[in-house]
């Protein structure tokens, strides 16, 4: 990651080493999926296409306009700043959350994990009370349930609380 | 005659209790989920699919299109008083809406852009209403090899249009195909690319795609360019609603103009951001105010807003008798309607109850 300042002010990556990042990353999404194509066979089956032969060739059309991406990076400015720090750090206060509330549904349930999520959010960004986070954290999820559970007849993933409860 | 005739049969169906107030339901929704920055229309109708799985796939249709139109209209609402364009499209409409605001016009413009949809999503209607049944006659003769060079067109106007280098969009584009392809094969009916993930048997869910591409994207961009929210005060009376409508008549070669502009747009896979820019830059070069636009002209409203929705409105065509959606929005639509069962195709009826739902 390169740290450049400039005009505008603020450091942060700079669009080159986004830019690499990114190319690199579809690349190996492209790598994975070739590799799972050639598994089910790339060729011509007796009906036609086998199953691997459309994600194989997506695949590699993705690797080669990434090694093109990457060929024209060599064009683009090393001096201009992607993002600041400052703004990357609150995107990832936002992101990283979210990915531990999702990794909490399986276990606590969707209506728990929620309610933890708004506690939280409530209380960092937006500095509410105790009392109105709480208040809130706990009505959305029971509307939410009432909505879902009882009036559309949609699960949700529920977890040891709604067990206990009887749902 | 059976098209008027199947017309007004949805009118009557339309005007049923419940469908009318899911219709005020839905624009309400819409506006709200139109209104909030980083909720874009494609969002909102994500989200709020899941809703209408209990109801028939008619009423289900209808609310959708609320929410859709509403969407629409709510990104004008806070372009011209906050100058947040709350939807890609009502950027154009921030260049002299804001300004309008600013000079104490903000009623002014805000009658300006709700007539403007209103005129626009109009002009489409009865756009699709007389060419849908030439388009879905035409649609029944539809094979594969058609089938796939409407594709094929789409996504080369997505490359030729976007501003992005080419390879990125390609790039982009197949991953998309390449996420697409998990799962079950139709064809051979082989599991591809789960890597013995069982979960994996469907592939990707639309929905989740949408929302996590869609929404949490939006939240995030949100996050990092900070959540600032200053509004301008306005205050919409009828004397001020009045005196606009008795002004905007004058603009009509302006609107017509706009909603060609629009339905040629709403059509052909471009959607209605390109729209609104392009009626703008048009509006610009032609009208007599042109040097001014920018400090706070109506024209200025009324040209991006009518294209928009013109383009809006028109892009539900090509996905309703194609099964090519012209936005993403109608992408979403789409996505809805087949998980109903139904194949978006030579749908005649259907077609008359989504007009008149939206």
């Amino acid at each position: 990651m390169n740290e450049t300042a400039n005009e505008t002010g603020g450091a942060g990556p700079s669009h080159r080493s986004v830019e690499i990042g990114v190319a690199g990353f579809m690349a190996l999404l492209a790598l994975i999926g070739i590799y799972g194509s050639l598994k089910v066979g790339i060729g011509w089956g007796d009906e036609g296409p086998r199953a691997g032969f459309f994600p194989f060739y997506v695949s590699l059309i993705v690797l080669v306009s990434c090694a093109v991406n990457l060929l024209a990076v060599r064009q683009t400015s090393g001096q201009k700043v992607f993002a600041e720090w400052g703004q990357l750090r609150q995107v990832v206060s936002v992101l990283v959350p979210t990915i531990i509330y999702v990794a909490l549904v399986p276990f606590l349930g969707m209506y728990v994990a929620s309610a933890l999520l708004i506690v939280f959010f409530m209380r960092w960004f937006g500095n509410y009370a105790w009392h109105t986070a709480v208040a809130i954290a706990v009505a959305v999820p029971v509307l939410t349930f009432l909505m879902f559970e009882i009036w559309f007849l949609v699960p949700l993933p529920k977890g040891p609380l709604e067990s206990f409860l009887g749902y | 005659m059976e098209d008027i005739g199947n017309l007004f049969h949805g009118f009557a169906v339309v005007v049923q209790p419940f469908n009318l107030v899911l219709m005020v339901v839905g624009i309400v929704l819409g506006v709200i989920v139109g209104v909030l920055p980083g909720l874009g229309g494609a969002n909102g109708v994500a989200i709020l699919l899941p809703l209408t799985f209990s109801m028939s796939p008619t009423s289900a249709i209808i609310m959708l299109s609320c929410i859709y139109w509403g969407a629409l209209f709510g990104g004008a609402i806070t372009s011209i008083l906050f100058n947040i364009p709350g939807e890609p499209w009502s950027v154009a409409t921030t260049f002299d809406g804001y300004p309008m605001a600013q000079n104490g016009k903000a009623g002014e413009a805000l009658t300006a852009a709700f007539t403007s949809s209103f005129v626009g999503a109009l002009f489409a209607v009865i756009i699709i209403t007389l060419v849908a049944p030439l388009v879905a006659s035409f649609a029944l003769r539809f094979g594969p090899p058609e089938i796939f060079s409407v594709y094929f067109l789409a996504f080369c106007s997505f490359v030729g249009l976007s501003k992005e280098p080419p390879f990125k969009t390609v790039a982009s584009m197949m991953l998309g195909f390449g996420l697409g392809a998990v799962g079950l094969d139709q064809m051979t009916g082989q599991l591809r690319l789960t890597f013995g993930v069982e979960q994996m048997l469907n592939g990707f869910d639309f929905l989740i795609a949408v929302i996590g591409l869609f929404g949490i994207g939006e939240i995030l961009l949100t996050m990092e360019e900070g959540l600032s929210f200053r509004g301008k005060p306005a205050a919409l009376n009828m004397k001020v609603v009045l005196q606009t409508w008795a002004r905007l008549p004058r603009y009509w070669m302006l609107y017509l103009r706009s909603c060609l502009i629009g339905c040629w747009m709403g059509i052909s896979p471009a959607g209605a951001t390109p729209a609104s820019f392009m009626s703008y830059g048009i509006a610009k070069r032609i009208s007599k105010n042109g040097h001014l636009f920018g400090t706070g002209q109506i024209e200025g409203v009324v040209a991006p807003e009518t294209a928009a929705h013109a383009a809006g409105t028109s892009a539900l065509l090509p996905m309703i008798a194609l099964g090519v959606p012209g936005s993403p929005t109608a992408a979403v639509l789409l996505g809805g309607l087949l998980i109903w069962g139904l194949q978006p195709g030579p749908l005649l009826l259907s077609n008359r109850k989504i007009l008149c739902g939206a």
